[in-house]
């Protein structure tokens, strides 16, 4: 780092390739590879014999082993756990949005005694870590009825994502300029369609912002679905992966597959979208 | 308008879905649990009884407790540290150079986005004492170190390596965070230094580090709630192991009180763990507000 | 977008009606296990397989099982919080000890005497393998299989070094020593699983002749010269652990004898089928000794076995329907499956092809049969299950030289004085 910036030193404000940016591209090189090489190993292992990963671990596969794909795919029950996060993801993103932003123009747009009350109600939710209600909860839901059902899943998940939302949305709808309300107003519009077909469709970048923040986070939630969840056909993605290891045996060529099936569809999502998704994951958590 | 905007009816039903849900799904369980925290659970007739601040003094007698709150903390000042560094690092760089700026910064975002159980799997396997990379170095004649079992020291290796395996699948947020807000900085500000005669250098440590130094607090705060609740990575790189490796977080010792077969089922003793894991949250949240924000008004 | 999120959300909903539908008249019963059925290669868990889905085929129409699994790790937290929820399975995997005394004692597992009357038990070995099942002359789980812990080792690293079958812990130092010199690891041992170092500390334990019963009735201390003996050797062979002993997991240990980089094994008669599905060629190098005696103590006959066993929900709607299925598991097939496919030790009498399985269940059933006396694992033998815990971290703590003998075992009766206390308070 300090011979990064040593070099820059050498004053020059038009672009030639200078010593300092190679060394950056070398720096950031390196640092694809970091992220790149672990998950290319994973392919290949992937691919191979339980005896060739323990003899050669980094060495490439004789006979591509296929069927490790489709054995993961079927034991794990993949597919069903990729339709259940899915399920749980998209109830719990459209609840979200809706009752979010709903709280967020209460708080951000209508004149109430107490919403700044309730938003600090609210935003101290953004500070309790779900382990903490975990106990509870599950106590609860086992006596309800939504212990091992994806509703006992969703209900958490959309509580917890609503803070960041509310927060996220009230900002926008604040800086929604009053005279559209007004004039809203005396086009006689009800407030329900003020906010439905007014304010809601201006401040679109920030559901996208707090769809993405709350679909990402919760597709990839474990605790809560690992204790909440014991049904084999109930089970989220990330638990399915974690079921090859077994009591006697991690199963690591059965594994691998099961997590790069997990990760693919995430990683072909986010390369297509990458620029939009950092970008709006980012604003999230700048405004979060 | 006004009118409009004081509809009573509106307003109760814009809010009731969150309040009703914030109510069940976060006060009653958090008051619950803070009254399970000062309860025994007997696991044979699966009843409450209470005990006062019992569940306290054993905790706080208990080694394992102890190791947990060193672990947890070490985790939340090295995120915080190596993150804010290596965050800033990167996105001062990568602010430089124009070719390919998006392609580095989107892979090195990318594990954000992925499922920490499934990379925590893939990161067990590269460390593995048999067929990781150990194998690679024993081919070059070192003999690697147990990576992820050796106990040895104040803070352990294993403790280090996922520290780090944590730090490269989250510093692209901060990462973000920074470049974000070192794009908003005016071009004509450095500009004008420029023709001060400023250097780069200079022009970073005088224009961009205190203008954004605001989003220091935001990035911190982010890094210090996340590497308290910190579960995910250590819980699939280490499994049941954490607690004979003295690996223990709060979060995994919580979940091993509460939920593990192996000494698991006391409900009592993990709220009262999950009472200290909501006071350390609040804690830090408001020590790095304090500490970032109000240097943000003196300035 | 829209109408691919629509797409899936009706073939969601269309997938569960669809598995709504056709639930009448039919007996639904559940069975909770703790492996996953179809992503183990744990043989005995594909052994189970097969007994759930041939009972379902043989009784379509009549009755149903649908097996609840999860992992074994928070298998009990699991099975607790349905039976909270007043969904406790019909039929579920328990293992004998304290843990089946939780379920026992509070009522939730059912008495089976009544079920077993029909001839049922008299298909079983014996009535002594419903030792560890019985409470107060009333039996409440089924055996379905028994493991015998042994010792298994690569006859070939063993005449290359030119050691021995050890039948004395000198002879087994000795052994160690030599398989040291020839380049091996002498043993391969899990204590990252905890449950596998503190299997070795149990043996050590009762060869040393220390009291279990006299300890778990308050009368006697866990601080004595027997238990530190123990320690002390559990340390000595430690130095012949492979190297990366404290973080391997059981697999990486099982691992580690059947890819033949060690060559001593303490492990249950389970690890069989991993052993020869891992390397076949390893089968024919496998031999199996007991595990040796220490001089001058205890009788040097006594193994640790330990069976997997079925209870009965109490509040079942179909005990007929739980019944078939328990006799299912213990059937001539399923039974057959343990010896000759899951090299484990069948409970009834069944006849099965000793060609068939692999070549060291002989070896273990001899061991087995001349067994003096059987006694379980020590951290399903305590007080309670937390016990247990506890005093497998304290094993630990002795391999990693945290703590001396004396201190672990210290640490152990301190908490043994405190359970006791807190029994002496409940009593009052």
């Amino acid at each position: 780092m300090t011979a990064v910036t040593a070099k820059t030193k050498i004053k020059e404000s038009k672009p030639k390739l200078k010593t300092s940016t190679v060394l950056i591209y070398v720096l950031f090189a390196f640092l694809v590879i970091l992220y790149i090489a672990p998950i290319v190993w994973i392919g290949i292992t992937s691919l191979k014999t339980r005896p060739e990963i323990y003899k050669d671990p980094f060495g490439l596969p004789g006979e591509l082993q296929w069927e490790n794909y489709s054995f993961a795919w079927n034991a794990g029950k993949l597919g069903t756990a990729m339709l259940n996060s899915l399920f749980v993801c998209v109830v719990t993103l459209i609840g979200t949005m809706l009752f979010g932003s709903m709280a967020a123009f209460a708080i951000g747009r209508m004149k109430w005694k107490l919403s700044g009350a309730a938003m600090m109600y609210i935003l101290v939710g953004m500070m309790i870590p779900v382990h903490c209600v975990l106990i509870p909860l599950f106590v609860r839901f086992a006596g309800m009825g939504l212990d091992n059902n994806l509703w006992g899943l969703i209900l958490p998940y959309l509580t917890f994502s609503l803070p960041t939302c509310v927060y996220i949305m009230t900002g926008f709808f604040r800086s929604i300029p009053n005279e559209l309300l007004e004039s809203a107003c005396i086009d006689g519009c009800s407030i329900y369609k003020t906010f439905y077909s007014i304010c809601l469709p201006l401040s679109k970048t920030g559901l996208f912002v707090t769809g993405l923040m709350t679909f990402i986070g919760n597709w990839n939630e474990l605790l809560l679905a690992m204790v909440f969840i014991h049904d084999d056909t109930k089970k989220t993605l990330p638990v399915a992966v974690t079921k090859f290891v077994s009591p006697y045996q991690t199963n690591y060529e059965k594994m691998f597959p099961a997590i790069l099936i997990a990760i693919i569809p995430s990683i072909i999502v986010y390369s297509l979208f990458s620029n939009q998704i950092v970008d709006g994951l980012t604003q999230g958590a700048v405004k979060g | 308008m006004e009118k409009l905007l004081r509809n009573k009816t509106a307003i109760i039903l814009f809010m009731a879905p969150t309040l009703i849900l914030f109510t069940a799904i976060l006060l009653v369980p958090i008051v619950t649990s803070f009254y399970y925290a000062l309860c025994d659970y007997d696991k044979a007739t699966r009843a409450y009884s209470f005990i006062g601040f019992e569940n306290f003094s054993k905790m706080f007698k208990d080694p394992i407790f102890w190791i947990s709150i060193k672990n947890s903390l070490f985790f939340l000042v090295f995120s915080c540290i190596s993150q804010l560094i290596f965050g800033m690092l990167y996105a001062a760089l990568l602010t430089n150079i124009n070719k390919g700026r998006n392609f580095f910064k989107n892979t090195i975002y990318m594990p954000c986005v992925l499922s920490s159980a499934a990379l925590g799997l893939l990161w067990a396997f590269v460390f593995h004492a048999k067929v990781g990379i150990n194998t690679l170095l024993a081919g070059v004649g070192i003999k690697g170190p147990g990576w992820l079992y050796d106990i040895k020291g104040f803070i352990t290796l294993p403790m280090w390596v996922i520290a780090f395996v944590a730090l490269w699948q989250y510093v692209g947020q901060s990462m973000m965070l920074y470049m974000a807000q070192i794009s908003g900085i005016s071009k004509s500000l450095y500009e004008a230094s420029y023709i001060d005669g400023a250097t780069k250098t200079k022009s970073f440590w005088h224009i961009t580090l205190p203008l954004i130094k605001p989003m220091v607090g935001t990035a911190m705060s982010l890094n210090a709630i996340g590497s308290l609740k910190f579960f995910d990575l250590i819980y699939s790189m280490l499994g049941d192991k954490t607690t004979n490796l003295k690996m223990d977080v709060l979060a995994t010792f919580l979940y091993r009180s509460g939920f593990s077969s192996k000494g698991g089922n006391h409900y009592g003793y993990a709220s009262a763990i999950g009472v200290v894991l909501v006071a350390l949250c609040l804690l830090s949240t408001f020590v790095i507000n304090k500490v970032f924000k109000t240097e943000n008004y003196e300035m | 977008m829209k109408k691919l999120l629509a797409v899936v959300l009706a073939l969601a909903m269309l997938l569960s009606m669809v598995s709504l539908a056709g639930a009448e008249e039919v007996q639904e019963i559940t069975w909770m296990f703790w492996d996953d059925l179809e992503a183990s290669s744990d043989l005995i868990t594909q052994g189970f397989k097969q007994v759930i889905d041939r009972f379902n085929e043989d009784y379509a129409g009549k009755y149903h099982v649908t097996p609840i699994t999860t992992q074994l790790e928070p298998y009990y937290t699991d099975l607790n919080a349905l039976v909270d929820a007043q969904k406790t399975p019909d039929v579920f995997i328990v293992s004998p000890g304290p843990n089946l005394t939780d379920y026992v004692a509070p009522g939730i597992a059912a008495p089976l005497d009544e079920y077993l009357a029909d001839g049922w038990k008299d298909t079983f070995a014996g009535d002594a393998v419903f030792a560890q099942q019985t409470y107060d002359g009333k039996i409440y789980a089924i055996p379905l299989n028994t493991a015998a812990a042994c010792v298994f080792y690569n006859k070939e690293i063993f005449e290359a070094a030119g050691a021995t079958v050890p039948t004395t812990y000198t002879e087994l130092l000795d052994a160690c020593e030599k398989i040291k010199a020839y380049g091996k690891t002498p043993i391969t041992i899990s204590a990252g699983t905890a449950w596998c170092l503190s299997m070795l500390a149990g043996y050590l334990c009762d060869r040393e002749g220390v009291d279990l019963k006299a300890l778990n009735n308050n009368e006697a201390s866990w601080v004595n010269e027997k238990t530190i003996a123990a320690g002390e050797k559990l340390v000595e062979l430690s130095q012949y652990f492979q190297e990366t002993a404290a973080g391997d997991s059981n697999d990486d240990a099982t691992t580690a004898l059947y890819m033949e980089d060690a060559a001593i094994l303490i492990q249950g008669s389970w690890a069989i089928g991993q052993m020869n599905g891992g390397n076949p060629d390893f089968e024919a190098k496998c031999g199996v000794f007991q595990f040796p005696a220490i001089e001058g103590a205890n009788d040097p006959n006594r193994i640790i076995a330990k069976s997997d066993s079925l209870a009965m929900s109490s509040t079942t709607k179909y005990p007929e329907a739980c019944i078939a299925l328990m006799k299912y598991f213990t059937d001539d097939t399923a039974q057959k499956y343990t010896a000759e496919v899951g090299g484990k030790i069948p409970v009834t009498k069944v006849e099965y092809d000793a060609s068939k399985a692999p070549a060291q269940l002989a070896d273990v059933m001899k061991i087995f049969g001349n067994a003096s006396a059987t006694f379980g694992f020590y951290n399903e033998s305590l007080v309670s299950s937390d016990a247990g815990s506890y005093f497998d971290d304290q094993m630990v703590a002795i391999f990693q030289k945290e703590k001396t003998p004396e201190e672990a075992f210290q640490a152990v009766q301190d908490w043994y004085q405190e359970y006791f206390a807190k029994q002496a308070e409940k009593a009052e």
